[in-house]
């Protein structure tokens, strides 16, 4: 089953599953099975930023009036993120536009993709202002234990996917035997092994970034690195487009409203689901761990920070149709979270100045009579 | 704007009395100072999630979170009738 980047054969999209039918041809949105990715599309793209139109120049001088183990939470949290955005970055596309089959789900994930590399492309704007050389940082992603663990559970279900898809691209259905292994690749199998890699994503952006998170919005809260808060702000908001989608392919699996085949397997493999998201979340409560191993900083701590990850944990399950894993834990421990995610804070604006959806593309656009002085009109 | 009152239950404990006519249904509740789930409050991320027990809401915005079958998301909607909610 080779791919062809235009499949000529006439297809009805319409009628098309989300992955593993035939290959897209035409990018048409006039028509679409599942109109909500055209409209994750439209959302994400209103979201635009670029990362140097935020200043961060202040944040050189809080970065050096941290403790020692502050400045090991905050630079520890950019590591994590910049590994999660180097994964983010390229994986949905190597891995899912091979197999995609609606025009409409194929650009929302390389628009998805592509706002994770302006995420990286954030971290060393963050970075380069803190040193003026960052690369032992970068150097130290693929040298860094307590990273690599992490890197190698998210990736392994994309290459697991991707690995697959190659070997019935280039052989078919059937057995075949690669470097001494024997592979059986059916239409199937393929389908279980994106069923789990979607798992593991959707975990990666319901979770994986808050712990994180919570700690760049408690140095906020105390007015400190807020140029860096406000990357954060927007990466944050970003975030959760991408869990929607997640969420929503999930979703429409299990209710067999794309793929008979794939509500099946959504059953069959629930507590595999299950699992994975519960591995992600004990991780992030060691990652928790790892960041206050000498000491903790103010407003947070590790205890706290592992019970908002089960807070967390708790409203992300709910929205694939699993009960609460911590049902004693119902209660925000980190109330103050809600206005940094907040997408248009207008009227809840924290202490600081500008609000996310006025950082970037800032036009003045107030004319005043008076501003234009003396032109004769 | 005229009033339009609605009772809303929550969590079967609170008895509010909202008005349709001010705000989304998620103000309403932080509002009467009950503890509000949220993050971005305009439909997308689906961190308000809440069961509709019974009685019918409107949509300000499109919700674009996916919305399961009993549930509702209280942060782009407000009440059309009484209502007996899980927030
Ligand atoms: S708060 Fe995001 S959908 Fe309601
Ligand atoms: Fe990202
Ligand atoms: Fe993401």
């Amino acid at each position: 089953m080779s791919y062809s980047t235009f499949n000529q054969e006439q297809t009805n999209p319409l009628a098309e599953p989300m992955f593993f039918g035939n290959s897209v041809n035409v990018a048409r949105y006039d028509q679409q099975k599942h109109s909500i990715f055209e409209k994750l599309i439209e959302k994400q793209i209103s979201f635009f930023w670029r990362p140097e139109e935020v200043d961060v120049s202040r944040d050189r001088v809080d970065f050096n009036k941290l403790t020692a183990s502050e400045k090991h939470v905050f630079i520890s949290n950019l590591k994590y993120q910049t590994l999660l955005d180097s994964i983010q970055g390229r994986s949905p596309n190597i891995a899912l536009l091979p197999i995609v089959s609606l025009p409409e789900l194929e650009t929302w994930i390389e628009t998805w993709s592509f706002f994770e590399t302006i995420h990286s492309r954030s971290y060393t704007h963050i970075l380069r202002n803190l040193f003026s050389d960052p690369s032992e940082i970068f150097e130290d992603i693929v040298i860094n234990d307590q990273i690599k663990l992490r890197a190698n559970d998210i990736s392994r279900y994309y290459d697991d996917l991707i690995f697959y898809t190659q070997l019935w691209q280039t052989h078919g259905e059937g057995k075949v035997t690669v470097e001494g292994v024997e592979h059986n690749v059916t239409r199937r199998e393929l389908k279980k092994k994106l069923f789990l890699c979607i798992n593991s994503v959707n975990a990666l952006e319901a979770i994986r970034f808050y712990v994180s998170f919570a700690c760049t919005f408690a140095f906020a809260e105390r007015e400190l690195m807020e140029g860096n808060a406000k990357i954060i702000r927007l990466i944050a908001r970003d975030e959760n487009v991408h869990l929607t989608s997640t969420q929503h392919m999930i979703n429409l699996w299990q209710d067999g409203e794309d793929d008979p085949e794939m509500a099946e397997i959504a059953e069959e493999l629930a507590d595999e689901a299950y699992e994975i998201f519960m591995t992600a979340v004990k991780q992030e409560k060691q990652w928790a761990h790892y960041l206050f191993k000498d000491g903790s900083m103010i407003g947070l701590n590790e205890s706290m920070l592992c019970q908002y990850v089960e807070y967390i944990a708790n409203l992300r399950m709910q929205a694939i149709g699993y009960d609460a894993p911590f049902p004693e834990r119902r209660s925000n421990p980190l109330p103050w979270m809600n206005k940094y995610l907040v997408s248009d804070n207008v009227q809840v604006a924290p202490q600081e100045a500008e609000i996310s959806s006025y950082l970037v593309g800032q036009i003045d656009s107030s004319v005043d009579a008076s501003d234009l002085g003396d032109f004769d009109l | 704007m005229t009033a339009k009152l609605f009772k809303v239950k929550v969590n079967g404990q609170h008895e509010l009395t909202v008005d349709a006519s001010e705000g989304t249904l998620l103000d309403a509740l932080e509002k009467h100072q009950l503890e509000v789930h949220y993050h971005c409050k305009s439909g997308f991320c689906g961190a308000c999630r809440s069961k509709l027990k019974s009685g019918s809401v409107r949509y300000l915005t499109d919700p674009l979170a996916y919305v399961r079958k009993g549930d509702f998301l209280p942060c782009c909607c407000v009440p059309e009738s009484d209502l007996d909610i899980e927030h």
